[in-house]
C-alpha cells in the first residue's frame, strides 16, 4: 500500500544558506506549532469534506511536523503547518484536487427562497442565506475553495496562500478572482457583487 | 459592511458570516498537546528520551493510512485514559484489565505498536525467540479477517510480554501472552471504558486480548487464532 510519498515532505522554510536568526525551534514545538491546530483543522475540513479525515490528517501533519520542525524558519509557523496539513489532505486524502477544475455547472437555478429585492434580515432568511453560501463553496473546485477559504475565512495574505499552495502569486490572484466569479454566478441576487465582477 | 442600497451582504461578508472556522476537536487538542510536549522534552537533551519506550525505528511512509487510523484511536484512548482517573476501588483484576488498556493505547501511539513489522508470521515468531521465554503460537489470520501487523515486547503487570498485533478493519487487537500464573482464571471477558478485553489460556500461556472492537470481535479473533493454533486432529 504505497502512497504517492514522492511529494509528501513539508517545505523547506527558508534555504539552509539564508537562514534567518530567529530559530523558532528554541520555543518549543507547542507554543510554536500548536496554537495553528485549528487553523489546520479548518483548512483540512474543507479540502476533505468531513471532520473525521479532517482529524485524521491533522494528526498525520503534527507527526510530519515534528519530522521537519528543524527546518521550520522565521515566526510564522502558520503557513508552514497549513502546507502541511494541506499535502497531507491531498496525498492521503483523496481530495480530488484537479478532477473538478473545470466541471462545475453554473446552471444551478438561482435561489428561490430569497427574494432578491428583499432584505435578508429575518434569522430564517439569514440561515438559507448561510445554506446557500456553503453550498456555493462547496461546489467550488478544491483548488480555488482553498484558496478562498485561505484568503476569507483565515484572512491569509497572497503570499502566503502562494507559499501554502505550491503556486505563483499570480496563480492565486487568478484562482481567487474565478472563485469569485463562480460564487457570484451561484449566488447571484444573493450576495452583492458590486466590487467582484 | 453591506450594501447601502440592496441590503444584501458583500460576498466577503457572506463567506465569513456563512462559512465556519472551525475549532479543533477536544482529543485533538489533547492529543497534540501531549506529542508536542513530549517532543519538546525528548527534543531538548537527547537523555530526555525515555528510556523503556523507543521511538519507531522503521515507522515508514507506507504506513501512514495505518498511523492515521492509530492516531484516531490513540486520542480517543487519552479521553478514555482522562476519563479512568476518577475511578475507585480497584481489585486485582482490575488492576490488570486497567493495566492492559493502558498498554493498549500506549501502544497506539505513533512509533509504539510494533518492534517487528510484518504481516508474515514466519518473521514474527522467530523474532519473540531470544528475546522472551516464551514462544506463543504466531499465525497470520488475514483470510478471516484479522491480519497479522506485527509484534512487540511489552510489559504488563511485572509480566514480560509478547504482544502480537491484529488488524481487524480500522481497529487494532493487541493480543498479549505471557505465562500463566497457577489457578489463574480460566476465561474473562471484560469491557472497560470502552476497550473489551478477553482472556483466555491454553497450557501455561496467559492470553489477553485487548481491542477497541467490540467484544463479539474479540470472541471470534479467539476463535480464529485457537482454530489456526491448533491442529484439527486435536480438536
Amino acid at each position: 500500500m504505497m502512497r504517492r510519498s514522492a511529494n509528501v515532505e513539508p517545505p523547506t522554510a527558508t534555504d539552509a544558506t539564508t537562514r534567518a536568526p530567529d530559530h523558532p525551534q528554541e520555543h518549543g514545538f507547542e507554543r510554536v506549532v500548536l496554537p495553528h491546530l485549528s487553523a489546520g483543522f479548518t483548512l483540512a475540513r474543507y479540502l476533505t469534506g468531513n471532520a473525521q479525515d479532517a482529524e485524521d490528517a491533522v494528526q498525520d501533519a503534527i507527526v510530519r511536523a515534528m519530522r521537519y520542525f528543524h527546518t521550520l524558519r522565521g515566526d510564522d509557523a502558520r503557513p508552514w503547518f497549513l502546507t502541511i496539513v494541506r499535502r497531507v489532505c491531498l496525498t492521503s486524502y483523496s481530495v480530488d484536487y484537479q478532477a473538478r477544475e473545470n466541471s462545475l455547472s453554473v446552471d444551478e437555478p438561482a435561489l428561490q427562497l430569497i427574494d432578491s429585492d428583499e432584505t435578508p434580515d429575518t434569522a430564517l432568511q439569514r440561515s438559507l442565506l448561510r445554506d446557500r453560501v456553503r453550498e456555493a463553496v462547496d461546489q467550488l473546485p478544491p483548488p480555488l475553495r482553498e484558496a478562498i477559504v485561505l484568503r476569507e475565512l483565515q484572512g491569509c495574505a497572497y503570499s502566503e496562500i502562494a507559499m501554502i499552495t505550491d503556486v505563483p502569486i499570480g496563480t492565486v490572484m487568478s484562482r481567487l478572482s474565478r472563485a469569485r466569479e463562480r460564487l457570484a454566478a451561484l449566488l447571484q441576487g444573493v450576495v452583492d457583487m458590486g466590487d467582484v465582477a | 459592511m453591506s450594501d447601502e442600497t440592496t441590503g444584501r451582504p458583500d460576498l466577503s461578508t457572506a463567506l465569513r458570516d456563512a462559512l465556519p472556522t472551525y475549532e479543533a476537536p477536544a482529543a485533538l487538542s489533547a492529543w497534540a498537546t501531549e506529542q508536542a510536549r513530549r517532543y519538546d522534552t525528548e527534543s531538548r537533551g537527547e537523555s530526555a528520551r525515555v528510556p523503556e519506550r523507543k521511538r519507531a525505528r522503521t515507522f515508514s511512509v507506507a504506513r501512514w493510512q495505518m498511523a492515521a487510523a492509530l492516531l484516531c484511536a490513540a486520542a480517543l484512548g487519552w479521553a478514555g485514559a482522562t476519563l479512568r482517573t476518577v475511578t475507585h476501588g480497584i481489585s486485582a483484576s482490575d488492576q490488570t484489565a486497567s493495566a492492559l488498556v493502558d498498554t493498549h493505547i500506549r501502544s497506539l501511539l505513533p512509533g509504539h505498536l510494533i518492534d517487528v513489522q510484518s504481516s508474515d508470521r514466519h518473521t514474527v515468531k522467530p523474532w519473540f525467540a531470544g528475546r522472551i521465554d516464551i514462544s506463543p503460537p504466531v499465525m497470520d489470520l488475514a483470510s478471516k479477517g484479522f491480519p497479522l501487523i506485527g509484534g512487540r515486547l511489552d510489559y504488563v503487570q511485572g509480566h514480560s510480554a509478547a504482544a502480537i498485533v491484529y488488524g481487524r478493519r480500522l481497529h487494532m487487537i493487541n493480543l498479549f501472552v505471557w505465562r500463566s500464573v497457577p489457578g489463574e482464571q480460566a476465561a474473562t471477558s471484560t469491557v472497560r471504558d470502552g476497550y473489551a478485553i478477553l482472556h483466555w489460556t491454553t497450557g501455561d500461556l496467559s492470553y489477553w486480548a485487548v481491542s477497541d472492537a467490540a467484544p463479539a470481535e474479540l470472541d471470534a479473533f479467539r476463535a480464529a487464532y485457537l482454530e489456526e493454533a491448533s491442529p484439527p486432529a486435536s480438536r
